[in-house]
């Protein structure tokens, strides 16, 4: 992809991406045949008791980049979201079929450990969720549950993970404090910093921004176009215009099924399905 | 394409202000496109009053630019329309810039209409002028007609048209110098015809922009500045919405 | 027209509902005043009255005492009891007055009529004794007897009284420390080492130990005897001459009916005038009093003295069952809420543990001592005390088993509060550790048990509430009227989880209702329920404080 000015470069331009303004007046669209691919569904179903919840998902997911998942409440957007850590796992009644490949190896296999899948499968919710533990031990929390104990390792992880997630400057003068005394934009970034600290391939992130403010919400924004330079992000958002901020590519479900997907931009501008087309411009189909 | 593709929101505001808007666009055309059979006319029948009219009417095309701008600007602010709705506004945002430059063209028409009631009238009567305007006129009313309907085979129609009025244009430009050379005391009015000419052939380019506006519109495909067999491709390829 | 406006309005509404509130109030803070008034008055130093009074036979009889309270009755009621009332007279007033000195006359409470009654007068120099037998004495002061002489009299008496009263008790305190401390210390090692003799013995008798080794052992253990023998006669001689020194002094004092009635000095805690006190003294005594009230131990059947051992033994049983109960608790709750299938067999498992709840606390004592007491501590007699045997140790009613019956009596308390806890816990945060990779117990003790722990310390408020006001249960399984030792003390292994204990709330039944004087020992049902009020109050508002305290620190997600 190099020497490419994608329509999302174009929006860190603010970070020094000016070279080139000129040079690349010829722009390409992203292609999905041009990604390395960090995560394949392969023909999944997924049923809660009787009902289907998935229908034939397939679909491959670009490694660092963003993905986005939309569509309205029940579309199954969030279910398939919690297919790629076995999330769903938590849930009795629900029964998978199909296979999705993590960097080639199916995570329905049952020899797979859910916990190390987890581990390389971070995931972020929709209602910030910090644990009742200081700022420090909240991100420390998944290096210890791997029984890191060095302080000096710790040290350096939270700082880092807080860089990370842009917290570091607002709250390197309170690590141990409790950590609900942060504002709700702040939790998300500090559970975005515990998801980064123990350094997933992939982060899931459920609706990250939808019980934000838009100043924070931008932040997690600009968090997120920093992240995928070092992870592949999956991202569900009821919000259409944050999907069409963050994301590269962007898959429209509806009623379990997947309807569209490909690039965000063509999505976007000119979807292929009347489908698509309704529910981005709010028409009843 | 159906009329109704602008509405179907499930904001009934939002399908109100989008009618609004196309037909506050139509209108304008139809205000440029009489803007521009008046002009043609006035210099034909030497009608300076009506060349004035026509220099008058050009404040409220500029000005209805402006209001359909701001429009458009407030449709994008508050609903942030996205896809076909995103290719509508941008497509009217750029409609009506050519629509104002026709008009402008037209009031040069006009001008140079003012300018030739004074003076003799050629054999001909202004008959070439009188059919390249009638035929960029109709031009124009194409173009629009192709925007009200969102029809794409018209808009084709329109582009292959304009290439026969360039044709037109230029044999009726090597005409006059002919005429020039032959009696110079005809030079001065024969600009002034030649500028009257020049005029209505960027009318006619300007109706191509607006049908390339409607196969961005309806195809979401970009054909500015390519072939008119590639716009032929372009607009006859696949077609989104209608899956 | 306009009381239908009324009733639409809702206002009939809000005065039931602050109506209800209202006697609510009224009746808790009739109760606490109540208790607070006769508990607190009991302390203070009510003056002592003087007056002479003809009887119908005509005869003259002095009275000196306390007024208790008085009465108005009909008078043909002490007519039918065979006082005879000239018949003019409806109604007779009389009163109950507190003569104490119940060697002299037998009774210390006594009723009179007003008819006859002369004037009353509170002479300065009448004084009230508080003596450690006997209950309060009434009389004059004399003189001061040292081994028969006469030492003081007159002005000098009053202070050389109350300096003689404060040697003897010096030498009192120092009998009663080495009689509790150090001869209770020798008796405990004496009697190990009866048990330890005992223990040889038996394992002869088994087989375990060879004659050789048991004669060994013996003789170590006859040295010891000897040693604390030696200690023994050592702290006797010590106390002998104690005794006779505290018998030294002897109070003469002239009681109402002009007789001299001698009191010997050992016997006397505190002289008082109180017709001479001001309020100052008054509140110095009253404080002392008190403090002597929550300190001191019993006496005289209960009827005098302290309530301490009744208080410690309270708390300590309290605390006990705490400690039983919060984990036994707590992980049942999380097995019911975390880990259990939800099915039929689960709800009828979780209907009979809060049904559980509803049970009659008698039933569970009846339950403790025939399963604690007679089962399980007979278990724990055979296998570990048997050279105890036949007396038993923990095969009879006490502290373990008493706070044994108090933790399964609140379990349920704890089981609920604990799993209300745990179903308040968003699961967002339970999927928050999941999706770190952790595991379910790892997600479970690191934040959802923390994060439910002011629950649990509601559980713990309730259960503590409940256990330190049961009494029925109590009776069956370690609570005593008189307990002669605390449960803690010096003596390994300084926790004796087998002995018996007082409790305040079995203390106020005892006192109120089984004291052969029932008079003298009304006061102290109201001042140990005060204390008792107060005691559930204080352990209420310490667990409350320890609860928001946490509820603080886990402020946000938790309830």
């Amino acid at each position: 992809m190099d020497g490419m000015t994608t329509m999302t470069e174009q929006n860190t331009m603010t970070h020094g991406v000016t070279a080139g303004l000129f040079e690349n007046t010829e722009r390409k669209r992203l292609r999905l045949a041009d990604e390395t691919i960090a995560l394949e569904v392969q023909d999944l179903n997924l049923y809660y008791g009787e009902a289907q919840a998935l229908k034939r998902i397939s679909m491959k997911v670009a490694a660092k980049r963003v993905t986005a998942f939309i569509g309205p409440s029940g579309c199954g957007k969030s279910t398939l979201l919690r297919c790629f850590n076995r999330m769903n796992d938590l849930v009795d009644a629900c029964r998978i079929e199909g296979k999705i490949l993590l960097e080639g190896d199916d995570i329905y296999d049952r020899k797979v450990d859910v916990a190390e899948l987890r581990r390389r499968v971070g995931m972020v919710f929709q209602k910030p969720n910090p644990f009742p533990k200081s700022i420090y031990e909240n991100v420390a929390y998944g290096l210890r549950l791997q029984g890191v104990r060095d302080r000096k390792v710790l040290d350096e992880v939270v700082e880092r993970s807080l860089r990370g997630a842009a917290l570091w400057d607002e709250v390197k003068d309170r690590l141990h404090q409790n950590a609900f005394g942060l504002s709700g934009g702040q939790q998300q970034r500090l559970v975005i910093a515990r998801a980064i600290a123990i350094e997933p391939e992939v982060i899931l992130l459920d609706e990250p921004a939808s019980a934000l403010d838009p100043i924070s919400t931008a932040k997690i924004e600009e968090l997120i176009y920093e992240l995928k330079k070092e992870y592949t992000i999956l991202i569900v958002t009821h919000n259409m215009q944050q999907a069409a901020r963050v994301s590269d590519y962007t898959a429209y479900m509806y009623l379990g099924e997947m309807i569209e997907y490909g690039d965000t931009m063509t999505l976007f501008t000119n979807p292929r399905k009347k489908a698509t087309e309704d529910y981005i411009t709010g028409r009843y189909g | 394409m159906d009329k109704n593709k602008l509405g179907g929101h499930y904001l009934e505001k939002y399908n109100e202000e989008l009618e609004s808007l196309r037909n506050r666009v139509l209108a304008m055309g139809g205000l440029v496109e009489s803007q521009v059979i008046d002009a043609v006319n006035a210099l034909v029948a030497a009608d300076v009053r009506l060349a004035d009219q026509v220099i008058k009417n050009d404040a409220r095309v500029n000005s209805l630019e402006v209001i359909i701008d701001e429009q458009c600007a407030e449709i994008l602010a508050r609903h942030q329309p996205a896809a076909s709705d995103l290719r509508f506004i941008i497509s009217i945002v750029k409609t009506i810039t050519d629509l104002e430059r026709i008009g402008d063209q037209a009031e040069k028409v006009a001008r140079m209409a003012v300018h030739l009631a004074e003076k003799d009238r050629p054999k001909n009567q202004y008959a070439d002028v009188q059919s390249l305007g009638e035929r960029v006129a109709r031009l124009v009313h194409e173009a629009l007609d192709a925007f009200a309907r969102m029809d794409v085979e018209v808009a084709l129609a329109v582009a292959r048209e304009d290439a026969n009025v360039d044709r037109e244009y230029e044999s009726v430009m090597r005409q006059h110098i002919t005429y020039m050379m032959e009696d110079p005391r005809t030079i001065t009015r024969a600009l002034d015809v030649i500028w009257a000419l020049r005029a209505l052939e960027r009318i006619g380019d300007h109706a191509r922009n607006m049908c390339e506006y409607v196969i961005y519109l309806v195809k979401g495909k970009d054909v500015r500045h390519v072939s008119l067999e590639e716009m032929e491709r372009a607009a006859r390829g696949e077609t989104p919405g209608e899956e | 027209m306009t009381l239908k406006n009324w009733f639409k309005s809702g206002s009939p509404w809000v005065w039931l509902n602050a109506g209800a509130i209202a006697i609510s109030m009224i009746m808790v803070v009739g109760l606490l005043a109540l208790i607070l008034v006769r508990g607190f008055s009991h302390f203070w130093p009510s003056p002592i009255l003087m007056t002479d009074l003809i009887t119908h036979d005509g005869r003259e009889i002095r009275i000196v005492g306390e007024l208790s309270r008085s009465q108005v009755l009909p008078a043909q009621v002490l007519r039918d009891a065979g006082v005879p009332i000239d018949d003019d007279i409806q109604l007779v007033t009389r009163h109950l007055i507190k003569q104490g000195n119940r060697d002299v006359w037998g009774r210390d409470f006594v009723w009179y009529p007003e008819i006859g009654m002369s004037q009353w007068s509170y002479p300065r120099d009448v004084m009230r004794l508080e003596r450690r037998e006997w209950g309060d004495f009434y009389g004059f002061p004399v003189r001061i007897l040292e081994q028969g002489r006469t030492v003081a009299e007159g002005d000098q008496l009053w202070p050389e009284l109350q300096q003689r009263i404060r040697r003897a008790n010096d030498i009192f305190d120092e009998i009663r420390r080495i009689e509790r401390r150090e001869i209770g210390n020798v008796n405990h090692r004496m009697e190990r080492v009866r048990l330890s003799e005992r223990r040889l013995d038996l394992q002869l008798r088994e087989g375990r130990i060879t004659v050789a080794e048991r004669d060994q052992g013996m003789a170590a253990l006859a040295a010891q005897r000897l040693v604390l023998d030696q200690e023994y006669a050592v702290l006797q001689e010590q106390l002998d001459a104690l005794y006779k020194d505290v018998r030294r002094d002897t109070l003469v004092t002239r009681v109402m009916d002009g007789r001299e009635w001698e009191i010997p000095m050992a016997q006397i805690i505190r002289a008082i005038q109180p017709n001479d006190m001001n309020v100052f003294s008054k509140i110095g005594l009253y404080l002392k009093q008190f403090w002597e009230f929550m300190s001191g131990y019993p006496r005289e059947a209960n009827t005098e003295g302290g309530i301490f051992p009744a208080i410690f033994g309270t708390v300590t049983m309290v605390f006990i069952m705490s400690i039983i109960v919060t984990p036994f608790g707590v992980l049942a709750a999380i097995y019911l809420r975390e880990y259990a299938r939800q099915g039929p067999l689960l709800r009828v498992i979780r209907i009979s543990v809060y049904n559980l709840a509803g049970v009659p606390s008698i039933v569970f004592g009846v339950f403790g001592l025939g399963f604690f007491v007679y089962f399980m501590g007979g278990a724990i007699d055979r296998n570990f005390y048997p050279e105890a045997l036949p007396s038993p140790t923990f095969g009879t009613p006490g502290l373990m088993w008493a706070s044994f019956t108090l933790a399964l009596l609140t379990l349920p308390v704890v089981i609920v509060a604990t799993e209300e806890g745990l179903s308040r816990i968003p699961s967002t945060i339970r999927h928050g550790s999941l999706a770190l990779g952790a595991t379910k117990a790892e997600t479970l003790w690191k934040v959802v048990v923390p994060l439910a722990t002011p629950a649990m310390m509601t559980g713990l408020i309730l259960a503590i509430a409940r256990a330190a006001g049961e009494v029925a249960p109590l009776m069956l399984v370690g609570v005593v009227k008189l307990a002669p030792t605390l449960p803690i003390d010096g003596n390994f292994p300084f926790i004796h989880l087998e002995r018996k204990i007082m409790h305040l709330g079995f203390h106020i039944f005892d006192v109120g209702f089984q004291s052969p004087n029932v008079e003298a020992a009304q006061p102290l049902v109201y001042a140990t329920a005060l204390t008792l009020v107060v005691l559930i109050v204080v352990l209420n508002l310490t667990a409350i404080s320890i609860r928001n305290h946490l509820r603080e620190k886990y402020r946000g997600e938790s309830d």
